[in-house]
């Protein structure tokens, strides 16, 4: 247990004494909680710029812009094509574009649509812009739902009122319609109330027949006798069929005076009292009628004064009823699907479909490219500053620079093969990648120098392999780590995003996305290719001044150690002296 | 092949090859070297020495320009422009005539002894004709011909050693700067190197060494700078830097039972100015040594005795050293 203890506290001090050691220990910690402390201490929004085209910079499209804004989206406003936007989303300049429509206001049953325009090979971008920028869209349309659904109850609620106010007016019609009915069952009950009935007494006729009969008879016989007497040349028994006609209507004629002039039954004026009798019950009902009559001509006309009220009420009622229906089909959205959704998001992509190899190679590749160079140059340097012969170099009439450019040399031939295989097994993959493979290579070259430099630096800085390694690997995941490969660059706070917009991972693997999923030139990506051969130059600049104060070092140490080998010389072999 | 010690002192000219003048070295606030001046001359074999941390290895990396002067200047007569040259400010002019070899072997063991040979010289600028055959030289003298398709860090340490010189010779410098040579190697080996050393300098090479073998200093190097707390203490030919410290008698040691009476008898007729009686070993101080050691030993024939040993070396580096140290 003690001898555990012993050793354990050994390895510790070996651990302190060496500096760089201790630094990493210590020091790596603290920088990574630092930079990961720094980097997402943030409850800001996404740093997401959003590129808006509209036909039409309408008040809705600037209300929903200055909401972005105010949701700390970066807005760029494109005036002249949508392809202009689109255009920008290859070059990062944008993270989408939104494709508006000149407004809001949903007019039919048909939505709104709103189209996201979206880099597929930002795999961990795509899902983040659509959520976040879409949460925008969903409270417009959630806004705007509202509104739809405020009008249709706004007009709902008018048709209330409306009809409420008329339901008065048609009690008013119902109460006049009931008293019209009153009015006319009253009528109707006095109408019905007329006697109609005529006496139903059998009055004996014939006698005016028999009268009549022996009238005519009698006219007949007269008009006989007028023809006999006529031909007065008669003879007897002319003169007693005259006679005996004569007679004949004379007794009739007697008939008809006593029926004339007779009171008994059967009698004509007995006859003519029943019919005096009959003509005055007759008269008293017609009296009795009229009476009705009247009264109900009075009743039915103030039942249609009643009517012509109501029909004006009616009237009235009709044409609030068609206000209210004209209010009600003034609602022009119907269809319950776009009242609750009347913003339509459509999600294009911006470049043609591939596969996650597609989205995923450009970083890839700089991620191979990255931690090679990277571990390549630290390792080169390292080997030849622990290599024996590295005092003999100061030596040799060489300048700085040639120890330098070799050392990239070397790494950079490593990394060309490297870059040969990648690139070569990758066309198997990738079809697409033939025709950019100049251009690509020749950003990987680029990105593969600055990475060697930024390697041999490492290498020139630490003392121990084993430091240098460590510190360059740190140095790779640090790298990786903000260049948005994790973790998108847009969720880390503003200012350090600003700081990695200048990782060199970001703008190697950027150009490379451009070039193989845009199809970009070199040309249009000539910026970020200055600035990576810059950086390149700028690394080795530090490289020389790093090395030349090396040099001094290197002096100090180098006399420090002879010093110290000397000394223990000096001991083993004091017997000599 | 016999290897022979012979003093160099013949093959030095008097023509200065680097001049330290009034140089001065501060490290911080630390002065490592002060007021230094010493001439090493073409053809010299010259040696440093010095406690640890005396300024040997500065004064050496001053030699090969590794470090410049505080104060003062290190100067190369180039014959090419006929007149001296600061070394620091033409240095990398002047680099090719100077070979460095470290106190640690300083080559690269993954490439073998040719390789190391052809990466070195190749650097220097030497065309490649020559140094093909400089390389061939250099690997006879050096006995490494064999070796030749070796890797170096398969090598004994007395080759590799032997590898690390030739690569300090392999561009034919016409100085050789040497850090230790024999430092961690055994007495066999020291003796190798020092002859390969000395076989180099007959070529004409200026050989500058700094060493803590004082006896391999003072029979290879005709020259010597002892360095002591940052100073040039005594500088010059060995024999001159001697001559400060020369010894004022000799000893006599006699077997015991051998007549001491008849010894001491006879020295006090010779002019001897004082005897110190050890026992067996007699310390004797003469006005006129000549006389007083042909008398003595006159007289041990005639009488027959048998003198067990004497002494009467000049003092060697190592004593003046240690007496300069303990002062």
């Amino acid at each position: 247990m003690q001898s555990l203890w012993l050793l354990t506290k050994k390895n510790i001090k070996l651990l302190l004494r060496a500096k760089s050691s201790a630094l990493i220990v210590f020091l790596a910690p603290l920088l990574t909680i630092l930079i990961l402390g720094l980097s997402y201490s943030t409850s800001s929004q996404y740093g997401i710029n959003v590129g808006i085209y509209a036909p039409a910079y309408t008040d809705d499209v600037n209300a929903f812009m200055e909401s972005l804004q105010q949701q700390d989206f970066k807005v760029v406003k494109y005036t002249s094509t949508l392809e202009e936007c689109i255009e920008d989303i290859k070059v990062s300049a944008i993270h989408t574009c939104i494709s508006l429509p000149e407004s809001f206001m949903v007019e039919g049953n048909t939505p709104k649509e709103v189209t996201f325009y979206i880099d597929p090979s930002r795999i961990n971008l795509v899902w983040m812009i659509q959520e976040t920028v879409k949460n925008e869209f969903n409270l417009k349309s959630q806004e705007i739902s509202q509104s739809l659904a405020q009008d249709v109850l706004t007009k709902l609620s008018d048709a209330k009122i409306q009809i409420g106010e008329r339901r008065n007016e048609a009690g008013a019609i119902k109460e006049k319609s009931s008293s019209a009915a009153s009015s006319v069952s009253s009528a109707q009950s006095s109408l019905q109330s007329i006697d109609v009935t005529a006496p139903e007494s059998s009055y004996d006729l014939t006698i005016l027949n028999t009268t009549s009969v022996d009238i005519r008879e009698a006219l007949d016989s007269i008009i006989a006798a007028v023809g006999t007497v006529e031909d007065a040349n008669m003879s007897d028994s002319d003169k007693s069929n005259i006679i005996f006609s004569l007679e004949g209507a004379q007794e009739k004629l007697d008939g008809v005076l006593i029926a004339v002039n007779g009171t008994g039954a059967g009698t004509l004026p007995a006859l003519l009292l029943a019919l005096q009798n009959d003509v005055d019950v007759a008269k008293a009902k017609l009296t009795a009628a009229g009476e009705a009559i009247s009264s109900s001509s009075s009743t039915i006309s103030s039942a249609g004064t009643t009517l012509q009220e109501m029909v004006t009420a009616l009237d009235a009622l009709q044409t609030s009823l068609s206000s209210v229906q004209a209010n009600l089909e003034s609602q022009r959205v119907t269809d319950p699907a776009t009242l609750t959704n009347p913003l339509v998001t459509r999600v294009e992509k911006v470049s043609k479909e591939g596969t996650f190899l597609n989205y995923t190679f450009p970083t890839l590749l700089v991620l191979v490219i990255m931690f090679t160079s990277l571990l390549l140059g630290t390792i080169l340097v390292m080997m030849e500053k622990n290599s024996p012969a590295f005092l003999r170099n100061f030596f040799l009439p060489l300048k700085k620079t040639t120890f330098i450019i070799s050392t990239y040399l070397t790494n950079l031939l490593f990394i060309i093969v490297q870059i040969i295989i990648i690139l070569g097994i990758s066309l198997f993959f990738l079809e697409d990648l033939l025709p950019v493979l100049p251009a690509i290579a020749l950003v990987l070259f680029i990105a593969a120098s600055i990475f060697t430099f930024l390697g041999m630096a490492i290498g020139y800085l630490f003392t121990s392999e084993e430091t240098g390694v460590l510190a360059s690997i740190s140095m790779g995941s640090l790298l990786l780590f903000i260049s948005g490969v994790v973790l998108p660059i847009e969720t880390i706070s503003p200012w350090l995003r600003e700081v990695t917009s200048f990782n060199p991972f970001v703008i190697a693997e950027k150009l490379i996305r451009e070039l193989f999923i845009f199809q970009s030139s070199l040309l249009d990506v000539g910026v970020e290719l200055l600035i990576l051969v810059g950086y390149a130059v700028a690394l080795f600049i530090i490289i020389l001044i790093i090395e030349s104060l090396l040099h001094q070092h290197l002096v100090h140490k180098f006399m420090k150690i002879h010093h110290k080998a000397n000394l223990q010389r000096e001991q083993r072999n004091k017997g000599e002296w | 092949m016999r290897k022979t010690f012979i003093k160099r002192e013949s093959l030095a000219s008097s023509v200065g090859l680097i001049e330290l003048k009034g140089v001065t070295k501060e490290f911080g606030k630390r002065k490592v070297l002060e007021d230094v001046n010493i001439i090493i001359e073409e053809g010299d074999i010259f040696g440093v020495i010095g406690e640890s941390g005396s300024g040997k290895t500065t004064l050496l990396n001053l030699v090969t320009g590794f470090i410049e002067p505080s104060e003062g200047e290190t100067l190369y007569h180039s014959k090419v422009t006929q007149g001296p040259e600061n070394l620091n400010a033409n240095l990398p002019k002047l680099k090719k005539f100077i070979g460095f070899a470290p106190q640690h072997n300083s080559f690269y063991p993954k490439l073998t002894v040719k390789e190391n040979l052809l990466h070195f010289g190749q650097l220097y600028g030497v065309k490649r004709e020559v140094l093909i055959n400089n390389i061939k030289n250099l690997l006879q003298i050096m006995s490494l011909y064999d070796e030749r398709d070796k890797l170096a860090e398969h090598l004994s340490g007395g080759m590799q050693k032997r590898l690390d010189i030739s690569c300090s010779l392999v561009h034919k410098p016409k100085l050789l700067v040497l850090d230790e040579p024999t430092a961690d190697l055994d007495p066999l080996l020291q003796k190798e190197i020092l002859w390969l050393l000395q076989e180099v300098n007959k070529q004409g090479v200026t050989v500058v060494l700094a060493s803590h073998h004082l006896d391999s200093i003072e029979h290879v190097c005709n020259k010597v700078a002892i360095v002591h707390k940052g100073r040039i203490r005594n500088y010059g030919l060995i024999d001159e830097v001697k001559k400060p410290f020369l010894k004022d008698y000799f000893t006599i040691n006699l077997r015991p039972g051998d007549s001491k009476d008849k010894v001491l008898a006879v020295l006090k007729t010779l002019p001897v100015k004082r005897i110190v009686d050890e026992g067996n070993r007699l310390v004797i101080y003469p006005n006129d040594t000549q006389k007083t050691v042909n008398g003595l030993l006159n007289f041990i024939k005639q009488e027959s005795l048998y003198l067990h040993d004497m002494d009467m070396r000049k003092p060697s580096l190592n004593e003046i050293f240690e007496r300069i140290a303990s002062e």
